[in-house]
This record gives C-alpha cells, sequence and structure tokens, in this order.
C-alpha cells in the first residue's frame, strides 16, 4: 500500500521535499512502496515514497527488447550514452523501476524511471516527495582531513563563497576517500548495504536501521571468508541476497567466491565468518543474484559475466560443507540454465523473475521468465 | 516550425537521436505545444553535445545538431601510483590522477598494463569494477587488479595465475581515449614501468620503520622510511602525530618519493617531551597486506596472525 498520509510518513521519518540526488545507483524496495536510491556520488541514501497510481493485480508479464534503445530515446541521448544502474520491483504494486545515468562526466543526469508493461518509460519526478536521507557513514570518515577543493561551475548549487582577488568563486571540498554502493536489500527491517571503498580493500557490510534515525547510524560487519581451508581473506561484497525467508543471505565476493552466512551473523558483533559454497572461475565477475520458490522448494540463481545463469538450491546450500580443497566446479551442486548475457535480476510478483539481458549485438533487452521454466 | 493551424491531437511528431529507429521508439520526454503559429518543443532533458536528432512532423523529417562545444583537450594524468620502480607479483591497486575532472566509463578501454617490450596488453589484469571507484571530484581512480588472481587456494589463481609474472616488467598505459568530463580526450598518453618482483606476504611492522627524528624547538620534518612501498592514498590518512595531551599536530604530511618514506612538518616548532606517532593498523601496502593482518592470510602461519587494535601507538621525543 503506497502512503497517503502524511500521518503514515511521519511514521517512518519521512517528510516532502526534492531530493537532489548526485547519482542513483541500486535501488530497492522496503516497506510500504518506499524506494531506497543510493546515491554514492553524494555519500547518500534516500528513502522515497513512491506515489504509483495503479497497483497491478494477477500476475504481470514484462518483455521489452532493446531497452537500451527505448531509454535512449525517451532520454533523447545516443545509445551508449544511458547506463542502466539499478533495477527493483516494489512487491505492493509490481511496479519495475530503473535507475539510469543519462550521460556521462560533467552533464550526467540520475533518474528513477518505471517501466510500464507496453514498454512505455515514465520518469519518477522527485519533486515535493515524501522522503528521508542518511549517509553513507564509514569511519574513521571523521578523522579524515584530506579534501580537493573543487570551484562549483555557474549551475552548480552549494558551495562556500571564496573571495579571490575580487572575483567570487564557489568552492566545495570533496572527499579523496569514498564507498561506491554495489547492492542494497532491505531484510528484516534493516537496510544492509554493501560497499566498495575506493581506497582499503574491506568486506564491510552496513546494516542501516529504517527508519532512520540521524545523519549516520550503522553498524559493520566484516565478512572473512576461508579459501580452501587454508587461506583467511575478506573481499569487498559484489552483490548479495537473503533468502530462508531472511534467515540466510548468499553474497558474492569481488574475488568470486559465493558464500552465505547466517541473519543472526549480520546482528551480533563486527565480524562474521562467511562459508564458501562455491567458485565462479577465473576472470568471471558475479553480477546478480534473486531467489524464487517453486513447489515449496527455494532456489537462488546467480548471473556472472562469462557464464551462464547458475541455478542453486536452498537445500544443496544447506547441506554444502566449506569448500577445503581446490578444484573446479567447485562447492554445491548447481545448474547452468541457457539465458544468456543475464546482468540483473529481480522477482516480480514470486511467479516471474526479471532478467536484463545483453545481446550479442550490444542490446540490454528486459525479460520475464516464469519460475515454472526456471 | 512555424504555420501551424492544426490542432495538437492531429499532429505526429517525434524527436529522435540520429541511429534510433524512428518507427518503433519513443519521442523524447518533453512538451510539445503550439503557440500562435509556432510548433514549440520543450526537451525534458537537454539536447546532448554533439549528438544530431531527426525531428519528424506529421511524416516529414528534419535534422538538427547541437554542436559540441569548442574544446581543446586539456585533462592529463599527473600521477600513478605506486610510484615505485619495482611491484610486487601480488600488486593488488594502482591509483591514476588526473589534473581535472573525468568521465565515467573510460577505465576498462583506456587503462591497460601491458607487457614491456613488445607493449602487447595484458588481458584480464584489472578487475571489472561497475560502477567505477572515483574521489568525489571525479579526479582520482582506483583500479583493482584481480584479486581471484592474486589470492592463493582460488581456483582463478590456480587456473589463471597471478595477473603479473615475476621477473616480467611492465608498463601502466593510460590512453587518449579517456575523456574528461566534458567529454575531451586526455591530451597525452601517460605511461609507467614497473620491474615486477617476489610476492610480499607479511604484515606491514612499524617496529621496522627508520626514524630521523627532528630537534625540539624546529620545524624540521620527522621522516620515516618503510621496508617496502605502501599505499599512497591510505598514507594520507593513517599516521599522525599527538603531544603528550593527545593534541594532534598540525602541519604537512607528504609520502617521499617511492612511495617508501613519509615526512612531516610541523607548522609550530617540535615541543620537547614526549610525542606519539598514531598509526591506523589498516593502513596497507601496495599488496593489500595491511598492519593489522596479511592479504591472504595463511591459517597454518603464525606469523599471519592479525592485529587485534585498531590504532598502534609509537612514542618519540625531540631532544
Amino acid at each position: 500500500m503506497a502512503i497517503r498520509s502524511a500521518e503514515h510518513a511521519v511514521g517512518y521519518g519521512l517528510e516532502r521535499g526534492t531530493p537532489e540526488l548526485r547519482s542513483a545507483g541500486p535501488i530497492t524496495f522496503g516497506p510500504d512502496s518506499i524506494l531506497f536510491v543510493a546515491d554514492s556520488a553524494a555519500a547518500r541514501i534516500y528513502a522515497i515514497a513512491i506515489e504509483d497510481a495503479s497497483p497491478v493485480s494477477g500476475t504481470r508479464s514484462l518483455d521489452v527488447d532493446r531497452l537500451d534503445e527505448r531509454l535512449a530515446a525517451y532520454l533523447g541521448v545516443p545509445a551508449d550514452d544511458v547506463d542502466i544502474r539499478g533495477m527493483a520491483v516494489d512487491p505492493a504494486t509490481q511496479g519495475v523501476y530503473l535507475s539510469v545515468a543519462r550521460g556521462r562526466g560533467a552533464g550526467s543526469i540520475p533518474l528513477i524511471l518505471r517501466v510500464e508493461d507496453d514498454g512505455s518509460l515514465q520518469e519518477v519526478s522527485l519533486r515535493d516527495v515524501q522522503y528521508a536521507q542518511t549517509g553513507i557513514d564509514d569511519a574513521p570518515a571523521e578523522d579524515d582531513e584530506r579534501t580537493d577543493i573543487r570551484v562549483l561551475r555557474d549551475d552548480e548549487p552549494g558551495g562556500q563563497a571564496y573571495d579571490a582577488r575580487g572575483t567570487i568563486l564557489q568552492l566545495v571540498r570533496e572527499s579523496l576517500r569514498t564507498v561506491t554502493v554495489t547492492d542494497m536489500a532491505y531484510v528484516g527491517g534493516t537496510l544492509v548495504v554493501a560497499g566498495a571503498s575506493n581506497e582499503e580493500f574491506t568486506s564491510t557490510l552496513r546494516q542501516i536501521p529504517f527508519p532512520f534515525k540521524g545523519a549516520a547510524h550503522s553498524s559493520s560487519l566484516e565478512i572473512f571468508h576461508v579459501s580452501h581451508g587454508k587461506w583467511e581473506t575478506h573481499s569487498p561484497i559484489r552483490t548479495f541476497v537473503a533468502y530462508d525467508d531472511d534467515m540466510s543471505v548468499l553474497a558474492s565476493y569481488t574475488c568470486t567466491p559465493i558464500v552465505k552466512f547466517s541473519l543472526r551473523d549480520l546482528q551480533g558483533g563486527d565480524q562474521a565468518r562467511g562459508h564458501t559454497v562455491a567458485e565462479l572461475g577465473a576472470m568471471n565477475t558475479p553480477l546478480g543474484m534473486v531467489s524464487f520458490r517453486r513447489d515449496g522448494e527455494e532456489y537462488l540463481l546467480v548471473s556472472n559475466s562469462r557464464h551462464e545463469l547458475f541455478k542453486l538450491s536452498r537445500k544443496d546450500l544447506e547441506a554444502q560443507e566449506s569448500l577445503t580443497t581446490p578444484q573446479a566446479p567447485v562447492g554445491a551442486p548447481r545448474q547452468s540454465l541457457p539465458h544468456h548475457g543475464v546482468g540483473r535480476m529481480a522477482s516480480l510478483n514470486g511467479e516471474t523473475v526479471l532478467m536484463l539481458q545483453r545481446t550479442p549485438e550490444g542490446h540490454v533487452d528486459l525479460h520475464s521468465y516464469s519460475t515454472a521454466s526456471l | 516550425m512555424s504555420g501551424w493551424a492544426a490542432d495538437l491531437e492531429d499532429l505526429s511528431f517525434q524527436v529522435v537521436p540520429a541511429g534510433l529507429d524512428g518507427g518503433s521508439l519513443p519521442s523524447m520526454a518533453g512538451e510539445v505545444w503550439i503557440d500562435g503559429d509556432v510548433l514549440r518543443f520543450t526537451p525534458r532533458f537537454p539536447f546532448a553535445a554533439g549528438a544530431t536528432y531527426a525531428v519528424t512532423v506529421n511524416g516529414e523529417t528534419a535534422t538538427i545538431e547541437r554542436p559540441a562545444p569548442d574544446a581543446t583537450p586539456a585533462a592529463e594524468v599527473v600521477a600513478i601510483h605506486p610510484d615505485a620502480d619495482e611491484v610486487p607479483l601480488n600488486l593488488l591497486r594502482i591509483y591514476v590522477h588526473f589534473s581535472a575532472p573525468m568521465s565515467e566509463g573510460f577505465a576498462a578501454r583506456a587503462v591497460q598494463m601491458c607487457r614491456a617490450g613488445t607493449g602487447e596488453p595484458l588481458q584480464g589484469t584489472f578487475l571489472r569494477q561497475e560502477p567505477e571507484l572515483w574521489d568525489a571530484a571525479h579526479r582520482r581512480l582506483t583500479l583493482f587488479l584481480d584479486p581471484a588472481r592474486i589470492k592463493r587456494g582460488l581456483v582463478p589463481n590456480l587456473e589463471a595465475g597471478y595477473p603479473l609474472t615475476e621477473g616480467g616488467p611492465v608498463v601502466l598505459r593510460v590512453t587518449t581515449e579517456f575523456r574528461d568530463a566534458f567529454g575531451q580526450p586526455l591530451r597525452a598518453q601517460a605511461e609507467r614501468a614497473y620491474q615486477v618482483g617476489a610476492a610480499i606476504r607479511a604484515r606491514i611492522d612499524p617496529a621496522t620503520w627508520r626514524w630521523a627524528v627532528p630537534r625540539a624547538g624546529t620545524t624540521e620534518p620527522l621522516t620515516l622510511q618503510f621496508d617496502r612501498p605502501l599505499d599512497h592514498a591510505m598514507l594520507g590518512r593513517c599516521l599522525w602525530i599527538t603531544d603528550a595531551s593527545g593534541a594532534r599536530l598540525s602541519g604537512e604530511a607528504t609520502v617521499a618519493a617511492g612511495d617508501r618514506g613519509w615526512r612531516f612538518t610541523p607548522h609550530r616548532p617540535w615541543p620537547e617531551g614526549r610525542l606519539q606517532l598514531t598509526v591506523d593498523t589498516t593502513l596497507e601496502d601496495v599488496a593489500g597486506n595491511a598492519v593489522a593482518h596479511v592479504f591472504d592470510r595463511d591459517l597454518t602461519d603464525p606469523a599471519h596472525d592479525p592485529l587485534d587494535t585498531r590504532l598502534l601507538t609509537l612514542e618519540f621525543a625531540c631532544n
């Protein structure tokens, strides 16, 4: 049920206004059609109440060929100036949303768009919406005095005035160290955020309670894993999904192992051991994950840059011992599915999985697949 | 356009970027209206610089172009780190510093690790990172070499081996395919040559650092020499000096050439008495080993046991 009343919004800590995104990265839905948007450039996460007009009943199916071209045409730019940065489905309305970067460099515009049943696109206006924001905080940010000073362009708001011998310049201090959010999910009342630092190589998973409490109030979890019984390392988490009624998390690292850990680990303490359950092989980056149920059993899909789509079952993951010897293919039994070029995925109403697929010609299609077919 | 007497409803109007098939695609988002005898279109987003559009009204098409702004390439690479002649086999990360804000989306094609001599690019060296890792001003790019190929025991390390080869010199090349924030190419290609030495797999031990401690009452620099190149970015924030009361001394900190040293010049003369150097133990070397832990810790080696503390303090005094 989308937020209709001001009281309802206040309950989530939202206020009416216009969030000014500097970038739009991964997106995910929370309760009551509240969309979380990661703005890595501003080191912020927004919670925005989406006032979608039309909840859909029954099963939807959505297939849009050459979505990249449709986006380019709608946004009025050449096709390679559009970058899809995130995809999320509103469980309340089955609305399909994308976060998109229009253009690059100084002129890049971040946008949230909805994809309608007929493939048409609609910009989600962020003017005068109910929203809240929080910072992506990371100790020791407060002790980090390093900043880069930049002169703002005439059309950029903000900054501090500096008198340079009669000319007033608007300056802004920008931090050298940043965190780029790679994935987010709302799990058990908490927004779980995976990100990569542009300096240290860590595996910090941030947990931000929602409603947001003040500027930034997150706890961090370092996830280690052990390679083959002998080497313990950590790594930034690239993508993850909660499964088993939010009791477990399956995550993929930038260095390819797929690990599982329990929600209990997320809630207790600041370190956790992930159990490696599979490896993806050389020069292969995991791209997306989604879970779905069929015939009373739960399955997880993992898309990756080099191979086909992998399907693992919850049962096999639970039974999987931590990997101790290097071999390929490794770990929990997996099934390769024939879907090609799969990137981001999302569950649409539980009976359909949406997939963004890159074609050999370089286009991006959006397709629906029934869970029965997977 | 002028001379429009028709209703908006009878009008077929479409604006599409050139190269896209107008027949099956939506028109550019915006507002169309008739203003007297003029048909106006206000796009929701600005026309892209340097792009051509096909405008089709009632079946007739004309082309418009927004010219690219007159600009000459101005951005350059000002530094590449590690700033060392030799890097270890398990080098983890490099930084490219630019003189001006850059565009995202060009790192994969415009930064290459190449075999020295033949110049041939080494495939699969860098981790495919989307989005790219930039500082807030988009002037410093961080690239990680594929950690799956570096970490011992992982299948990619066994199948494909390290991205680098010990004894195989390389050249990091940043090409003019890179675009700055205004779409202009990099003014000139930049390169940095490296010898490749043995892998480094040990925690950074501040006890091995060599100190040159200045005299009290002067503003001479304090210098530290490390046993290996350390991460240039993290050196900028992981070391600081406090006095006996715990107050940080203000001054200029710089990383010495080769990324193997740190120099601190105080703004005010060094006091007499006890001072402390504080080390944030997350400080890493160029292979990802930190003061607190080894990048890929060997569980059977007690020398790899991690440090439990976040901050280490080392006392000294200027005499």
